[in-house]
């Protein structure tokens, strides 16, 4: 056998080495003159981090020429542990945790597009109040019904009214916004987005060390959502500054608590890509039972209320708005060309809160982080009361600001 | 005593035996035999597999002599050989304990009634399917689709805009993109196309501003009661969703049709019962009840959708329309008794209530005119009821393309759509707004 004789490293290190400097010399020259011959490049096979390099690359390159479908394929097959968020959690702060994974930086309030609030029509103001009063009504006290069974008043009370609202604000305002009457409304959509985002270093097994990036998968289930086939005009400009900044979280997701589970990788908006109808106009989410406020204060957690609407926000209107930049070709290696928007209310049946999100950059995973100055924007009110109470037949207090901004929200017209 | 003892147990074991001899005639014996493994003790399974079955003890019969106190073991507080069992009063809690709550017998019941109730609910599945539903409320048929409603939907200023595209475009985003697995289960693209159908006619309120009066119940509850010859009967309970206006429908069928009915003999179907399959109770309250307050700013039943979902569905489509007639019926007579009091008589104005059942590919349509709530004799004006029956919105939407011996049989995608029955739906929902 060959014996195994270690050279001495010196000679290599020292850079007064004749072979050195020779070396030096032809890499000098050779880059000056025109090369004769192609760059030499690393191996496509070799057990190494420069061919690793390369293979992704290339299949990045070969990727971009594909179609949507095929991207989205392409990022999704292989299944690994995932970190899976439910939009509407039961963590403490989620949403600063939410920001820094979706990279969205959050303003109080509207953008300004809402922000004098546009006049809305008083007739149908007026027309609106009825539609909203009377599927109210018919849930609270029109129809007969006994007590509502336990842990189930959300959805026997508020989803048929937000169901009778939605859907009679819209062959209201269908007259006003042309796009409604080309929409397409769901029910229960199934929403996903799976994407990567900062990196994590393997605790243990065969792979412990190495760094890998760690996976993220939404999935949501709004009440409804209209989604119509024109885009949404954007609320800033996509290389606006943003005042805001998006929040560092440098702990382990599992502290938040997320947990790690495998299973497909799912990026949908509630449709399929052959849908015409694939970009986003507004979702409605109701709270769920155990969120509820009067439950949340009961359990001392009245200051984790609007935290966690917000997060829910924040959370649910990333998955939509990337799912339908995804479904337009776009992904972490090809940035969005133009902003991508869509809106989002979100209600117990009495206390509403509005949301609007602009999508500025899907290029979230480690590699294409690192010089990218866009962040994503969500711009949002705290929760504000329809109305206080029910009596025998009546609304009393019913707040016209809430339903004014109902209003704005579904005029909110699509560059046809 | 002894001898009584093993008297006793020869007793029991010859009745074991005879058991086993009984079994063994049986078809069931071969396959418990097959079961058994042999010359193994399998305890997993029973002993009723072994042909072990003891016949259950028989309570000892415990003789009371009058004028006789039997001393029990009651102040000693266990059980002594030779005394008597003592007899305790059943304890009371003292409060209501939902889980150990024992129902008063049927005939204590406040309601409970000598006569008997039929009712008709969401899960009855009746024989003779809409032959029955006829006799029950007492209505003449008429097959197919009235004159009125079929003109509003040849009308082209009633049609939306890319009405066959859009519509297409509807049941493809219910029934193939509407999921992330290969196809949505039927519970879920019975709903969301039902949904896309009722969008796209509510799109049409810009040009029908009338289409403003209306709204969706979901889960309302609905009882009627009437009188059919000598028995007591009623529509009760949750059904599907019903869609309520703030202005009654036009009516159909105009006063000499109405009066010509009663000419006409309603079908019998001798020796089956006309009861048959309908739930038989004596505890009852007989109410009358639209689900809705009085002050329901929309009291009139519009249409009533209802789906019939599973791949297995537990009503066929003859008793599908059997129970939307009687749900039509059961709504129009609660309205009716609410306006007219419960006096049965001819109605001045007729109630017309509309439904519209699917199964996520055929539709069923029926319009009902209660013309009359006097139900009791066969004979007098009747009611009306128009049946429109399996009517497919389209043939196929499939996923993969179905292909036999190379040769595709079916491709993938929406196929055979028929724009007809789509205009039906869109008349019965702008039935009353024109």
């Amino acid at each position: 056998m060959a014996s195994c004789s270690r050279l001495p490293l010196h000679p290599f290190l020292c850079s007064v080495s004749v072979r050195l400097a020779c070396n030096r010399n032809v890499q000098v020259e050779a880059s000056t003159a025109k090369s004769l011959y192609p760059p030499i490049l690393p191996s496509r096979t070799a057990k190494s981090k420069s061919a690793k390099r390369r293979v992704v690359t290339e299949h990045f390159e070969q990727l971009r020429s594909c179609t949507a479908q095929e991207k989205i394929r392409a990022l999704t097959r292989v299944q690994r542990k995932k970190y899976v968020i439910y939009p509407q959690t039961f963590a403490l702060n989620a949403d600063r945790w939410y920001q820094h994974y979706t990279k969205t930086a959050f303003l109080n309030g509207l953008p300004e597009k809402y922000d004098p609030a546009p006049a809305v029509d008083e007739s149908v103001l007026s027309e609106a109040r009825d539609v909203v009063c009377s599927s109210i009504l018919q849930q609270h006290w029109h129809a007969m019904k006994g007590r509502t069974f336990t842990q189930k008043e959300q959805e026997q009370l508020v989803s048929p009214f937000l169901r009778n609202a939605v859907c009679g604000l819209k062959n209201l305002l269908a007259k006003e916004n042309p796009v409604l009457s080309l929409s397409s409304l769901d029910f229960d959509p199934q929403v996903s987005y799976y994407w990567l985002r900062a990196e994590r270093t393997i605790p243990e097994g065969h792979r412990r060390g190495r760094v890998e990036p760690m996976r993220f998968q939404i999935e949501d289930k709004p009440h409804s959502q209209i989604r119509i086939p024109h885009q949404l005009p954007q609320f800033v400009p996509l290389e606006a500054e943003i005042s805001a900044e998006v929040p560092i979280i440098t702990l382990a997701p599992d502290l938040l608590p997320l947990f790690r589970r495998q299973y497909d990788n799912n990026i949908f908006i509630g449709a399929k890509l052959e849908d015409p109808c694939c970009y986003g106009h507004t979702q409605f989410h109701v709270v769920p039972e155990r969120f509820r406020r009067d439950k949340m204060s009961k359990r001392g957690l009245s200051d984790q209320v609007e935290l966690s609407l917000r997060a829910s926000a924040i959370a649910s209107l990333f998955a939509w708005t990337g799912a339908q930049a995804m479904y337009q070709g776009f992904w972490s290696e090809e940035d969005v060309s133009r902003p991508f928007v869509s809106q989002a209310v979100i209600t117990d049946g009495q206390f509403f809160s509005f949301f609007c999100y602009q999508l500025n950059t899907l290029a979230l995973s480690p590699r294409a982080d690192c010089n990218n100055s866009r962040k994503n924007v969500c711009w949002g009110t705290e929760s504000i009361q329809l109305y206080e109470r029910i009596t025998d037949g009546d609304i009393v207090g019913l707040n016209d600001t809430v339903l004014r901004l109902l209003l704005q929200f579904l005029l909110n017209n699509a560059q046809c | 005593m002894l001898v009584k003892m093993f008297k006793a147990t020869v007793q029991r074991v010859s009745t074991s035996a005879l058991k086993i001899s009984q079994n063994r005639k049986s078809e069931n014996f071969h396959s418990v035999l097959i079961m058994i493994p042999h010359g193994r003790c399998c305890l997993s399974t029973s002993s009723c597999l072994y042909g072990k079955i003891l016949p259950r003890k028989k309570p000892r019969v415990v003789h009371e002599i009058a004028g006789l106190e039997p001393i029990t073991y009651a102040d000693r507080m266990h059980f002594v050989p030779g005394l008597a069992k003592p007899k305790f009063p059943p304890w009371e809690r003292g409060w209501k304990e939902p889980n150990h709550y024992q129902s008063p017998k049927l005939e204590d019941m406040p309601l409970y009634k000598d006569k008997p109730c039929y009712i008709f609910n969401q899960r009855t599945n009746v024989l003779e399917g809409v032959r029955q539903a006829l006799w029950l409320s007492k209505s003449v048929l008429i097959k197919g689709f009235p004159d009125q409603i079929l003109t509003l939907a040849e009308d082209p200023a009633n049609q939306i805009e890319n009405q066959d595209e859009r519509v297409q475009n509807a049941i493809k985003s219910s029934r193939l993109w509407d999921t992330t697995e290969h196809r949505p289960p039927r519970e879920r693209f019975c709903p969301s196309l039902l949904n896309g159908l009722l969008h796209l006619c509510g799109g049409l309120q810009v040009t029908h501003p009338e289409l403003a009066k209306r709204i969706l119940a979901e889960k309302y509850s609905l009882a009627a009661t009437w009188r059919r010859g000598e028995d007591v009967f009623q529509v009760r309970g949750q059904n599907g969703w019903l869609l309520n206006s703030m202005t009654p429908l036009p009516v159909l069928a105009g006063q000499e049709q109405i009066q010509s009915t009663a000419d006409q003999a309603l079908e019998t179907f001798y020796p089956i019962a006309p009861t048959i399959d309908l739930q038989n109770t004596h505890v009852y309250q007989e109410k009358n009840d639209t689900g809705f307050r009085e002050d329901y700013p929309y009291p009139h039943a519009h249409t009533l959708f209802l789906m019939e979902m599973g791949n297995a569905p537990k009503l066929l489509p003859e008793q599908l329309r059997a129970k939307m007639v009687m749900f039509t019926f059961g709504n129009a007579l609660a309205r009716a008794q609410a306006l007219y009091g419960k006096e049965p008589s001819v109605l001045e104005k007729p109630i017309v209530v509309q439904s519209v059942a699917t199964n996520g590919r055929l539709f069923q349509f029926v319009v009902f005119q209660l013309n009359t709530t006097d139900l009791q004799s066969d004979s007098g004006v009747k009611n009306l009821v128009w049946v429109d029956e399996d009517q497919p919105l389209y043939e196929f939407a499939k996923v993969k393309p179905l292909i036999k011996k190379k040769v595709v049989q079916v491709p993938a995608g929406l196929s055979g759509y028929q724009p007809d029955t789509f205009k039906k739906f869109l008349a019965l929902y702008l039935h009353g707004a024109v």
